[in-house]
């Protein structure tokens, strides 16, 4: 008998008999949602998400996983959002305009979320919000400038996210945020800031129900970080019900939500840690979204009936950290070598299923401003091999190539690239890392290689070469330090001159991608996993899931 | 001096005579045994063919098992891939075969050096039990800190070695010695405390031979037999161990052939239909442990002189299975 035909026998099959295990574990997994409540839930205003894990903090001030971004965009509203439109590629999604307009106020494409009316004065330095009056809290307090006011402030005194958000905007007084009156508040920084409205759309800048908060605030808590772990206090069209960590968290909409009641009655959010058990609720219609799935796994269900499967274009990357502080990587012709010997495309192939593109540039490729004119590192060994000649590393070098144990895709990627880089003599040690632990080793800039993955949230080309390659920047993981690109990002944040800020990133991303402190490698793109019928799906540069988006058709 | 020399000679080969004489009734002994029991002889044939096949890897595998082809990732085996290629199109075949080297050598030198240390502190503990002083005290406080070893689950303590020591063979080695000495330990303490009451150690002790002696010469050599015994046993449980810990990230780096981290590499293939990286490595795996618990069972049997002399009662070698 040969493989096919065991793959292929519609009576029995290894692969039947390992799917079926997997269906019957998910089932007992899952007592609750087997194949005909799920039949029914098809028709029902019910959305069950399959997650890696459960919200662990609802206070996106100090959480930033999975699971508390996709919560914290269903539980709260922002000032402003962008435009949506058809996804060019997938059809069934959508997602934000985030393009240069110049026929467009700000040259963005935005829509009034609990901002109705906004303005930025002619200098640059001062953004006004009219707010939406009758905007309800789920606490039941009407949204003011307060609100606003409380939100920001509460920034500059936490130690979380709050002071780089703000910091990007360079507030870091209260009284550079005043009330002009109840639903009008104006925000003033000392140099124009192109970022000042997109901060406004930013998941990470919700704004907050500060009378609520300060009823529960404590004189050892009193920007209500405790509450805010458990509860929401916001604007947004969601409330959480319940929030066990570890098994599930059921969210539940308001019908005083000021853009009307989602469609969605229930969202439970449910953890399912193994990948493959997703799979397999998804496969067998236990739930409507599988997140977060393999490469591979995504292939597979491409062939399953009632399942769809959305691949759009996103804002992460996923690189290898070239510790420019370390030998031999502060030699850029070594850094440059290391970037021809990626096999990217086996990478694409193989480790991604064509899931992701080539990271031919140091920003997203679908922000604003980003060229790939400066690429050159497609895959050329002998290229190289005499690159590291010139640099003196003629009969190669070793190094070791730190990988995260909990990310799936890293370690055939190491693999792949250890295997060209012995090609050129280069020999590379593989370190896994522990998932806890591979942060620290990541922010501690103490490794030579080190993969890392990450995602500018905000669709500009300024905040993303900032975070990745302004000297001064802490997420700076490779040293890099180049004086012509901090002073290029620093004027580029201070001018509102489209014209100005392209050329200014231009020559920065030309400047970058020559000096090559990473090794490229790919952008995934945000796969969602779904039963057929479940529609509305929307991308955010957040990479996050909206509940209010979805509905049955 | 040729005269002395003569008589040096002469005893010295009758002694190489009789050895030679006892070690032919052995084998011919031991070979009887696998005739009558050829469920035990499986063990050997297994153990033996998995080292001699890991042995000859380098001549023997088609393709270096170290290296990634991603024009052949995940095919299904087929004759230039006897046993499919796994997610990074590595040969399994080639690394199967090459995977015994890390993990027996892990396991076989872990069990021996926790078998060397066991045994040596067991006999010394055993020895001492009851005395009276500072090495009772010793002796008593070295069972406790064996108990305090043991209450740990084996698998967790072993994680928490390699971590504190570091990623490495080394410590792999360190690890898996570690969490088996309280095993040796025990076995040694409770032969010695049989075995020291007998008449010919009383007498040893009697006529002034130290202790280390009474220990070394007249205890240790007859307590012996069932830490043989263990030894076969322990080194198939530490190559599960060793392959646990792999499987979980803490034992060898990728991409070495080992059994337990090509499990777990191959794993995340198995829901979408690509059993055979991780099915393989599994059988070999579960294999070469299954041979070894033979060989361990056998060696208890031959350990046994009750069983021992029912297999040879009868006319020299012929068993009594009456």
């Amino acid at each position: 008998m040969n493989h096919e035909s065991i793959a292929t026998s519609p009576h029995f099959s290894r692969r039947a008999l390992i799917k079926g295990a997997a269906a019957a574990a998910a089932y007992t997994l899952l007592p609750k949602f087997g194949a005909s409540d799920a039949a029914a839930a098809e028709q029902s205003h019910t959305l069950v998400i399959a997650a890696p894990a459960t919200p662990q903090s609802l206070d996106h001030e100090f959480d930033v996983s999975l699971g508390t971004i996709d919560s914290v965009g269903s539980l709260y509203d922002n000032l402003l959002e962008y435009e949506k439109i058809p996804d060019p590629q997938v059809p069934a999604a959508f997602r934000e305009d985030i393009s240069v307009h110049e026929d467009k106020p700000y040259n963005l494409n935005l829509k009034g979320k609990l901002a109705e009316k906004w303005e930025i004065s002619s200098d640059g330095t001062v953004a006004r919000f009219f707010l939406r009056p009758g905007v309800k809290s789920n606490w039941g307090n009407e949204l003011t400038a307060d609100d606003v006011k409380w939100t920001w402030d509460r920034k500059l005194h936490l130690t979380g996210l709050g002071p780089f958000q703000a910091g990007v905007l360079n507030i870091t007084q209260e009284d550079q945020i005043q009330v002009e009156g109840k639903y009008v508040i104006s925000f003033h920084v000392p140099k124009p800031n192109p970022l000042l409205l997109k901060q406004m759309v930013n998941l990470s800048n919700p704004v907050y129900d500060s009378v609520k908060c300060k009823q529960v605030a404590t004189k050892d808590d009193p920007w209500a970080h405790k509450f805010l772990e458990n509860n929401s206090a916001g604007f947004g069209p969601y409330v959480v019900s319940q929030l066990i960590r570890g098994q599930q968290a059921v969210f539940k909409p308001r019908s005083d939500y000021y853009r009307g009641k989602p469609y969605m009655d229930t969202v439970i959010f449910k953890e399912v840690p193994t990948s493959a058990t997703r799979l397999s609720l998804l496969q067998g219609g236990s739930v409507d979204v599988a997140q977060f799935l393999q490469p591979l796994e995504y292939t597979t269900l491409k062939k399953v009936n009632g399942v769809a499967v959305d691949a759009v274009k996103a804002s992460f990357a996923v690189w290898v950290e070239l510790n420019t502080k370390i030998k031999p990587f502060d030699n850029i012709k070594v850094r440059q070598a290391m970037n021809y010997a990626l096999p990217r495309e086996d990478v694409l192939k193989t480790v991604f299923q064509d899931l992701a593109d080539k990271q031919t540039g140091c920003i997203p490729d679908i922000y604003p401003n980003f060229t790939d004119k400066f690429w050159s590192y497609d895959t050329d060994l002998e290229k190289a091999k005499s690159l590291l000649a010139e640099a003196g590393f003629k009969d190669g070098f070793k190094s070791t190539l730190s990988y995260d144990a909990g990310n799936p895709v890293q370690e055939p990627i190491a693999i792949l690239f250890q295997t060209a880089l012995r090609k050129i003599g280069v020999e590379l040690t593989l370190n896994k890392v522990p998932a806890a632990t591979f942060y620290d080793f990541v922010t501690k800039r103490q490794q030579s290689l080190i993969f890392y993955l990450d995602s500018p949230w905000v669709p500009d080309p300024g905040y993303s070469t900032q975070l990745y390659f302004n000297s001064k920047s802490y997420v700076d993981y490779s040293n890099y330090s180049n004086s012509e690109v901090d002073e290029l990002i620093k004027s580029g944040l201070q001018t509102l001159d489209p014209a100005a800020r392209e050329q200014n990133y231009t020559r920065v991303q030309e400047i970058v991608m020559t000096e090559a402190p990473w090794v490229f490698i790919a952008w995934p793109r945000y796969v969602l996993a779904r039963r057929s019928n479940l529609k509305g799906f929307t991308y955010y540069t957040s990479n996050n899931l909206r509940f209010q988006d979805f509905y049955r058709g | 001096m040729p005269v002395e020399s003569q008589s040096q000679i002469e005893p010295t080969r009758a002694m190489w005579l009789l050895v030679a004489r006892r070690a032919a009734y052995g084998l011919r002994y031991f070979f009887h045994f696998l005739r009558v029991y050829p469920g035990y002889a499986a063990g050997y044939i297994i153990v033996l063919t998995v080292a001699l096949v890991s042995m000859a890897a380098p001549a023997i595998a088609p393709f270096s098992p170290i290296s990634a082809d991603a024009t052949v990732y995940l095919q299904p085996p087929t004759w230039s891939h006897l046993l499919g290629t796994d997610s990074t199109g590595m040969d399994v075949f080639s690394r199967l075969i090459f995977a015994p080297r890390i993990d027996l050598a892990i396991a076989v030198l872990g069990t021996l050096v926790s078998s060397v240390i066991g045994t040596a502190v067991g006999a010394w503990v055993g020895y001492f039990q009851s005395a009276a002083g500072f090495k009772s005290f010793l002796s008593n406080a070295v069972m406790r800190a064996a108990d305090v070893l043991q209450a740990f689950p084996v698998f967790v303590f072993a994680i928490a070695l390699v971590a504190v020591f570091g990623q490495s063979l080394n410590s792999l080695v360190l690890a898996i010695a570690f969490v088996n000495i309280p095993i040796y330990l025990r076995l040694m303490r409770s032969q010695v405390l049989r075995i020291r009451d007998l008449r010919y150690v009383e007498a040893a002790y009697i006529f002034g031979v130290p202790d280390w002696l009474i220990i070394g010469k007249h205890i240790v050599p007859n307590g012996i037999a069932p830490v043989l015994a263990q030894l076969s046993v322990n080194i198939g449980w530490s190559i599960l161990l060793t392959a646990g810990l792999s499987f979980v990230g803490a034992g060898v780096r990728a991409p070495t052939p080992e059994w337990g981290s090509m499990i777990a590499m191959g794993f995340p293939n198995v829901m979408t239909g690509q059993w055979w990286p991780s099915v393989y490595p599994g059988l070999a795996l579960a294999i070469t442990v299954f041979g070894f618990g033979l060989i361990g069972a056998s060696i208890e049997f031959l350990a046994d002189p009750r069983r021992r002399r029912t297999l040879a009662a009868g006319t020299g070698l012929v068993p009594n299975r009456a």
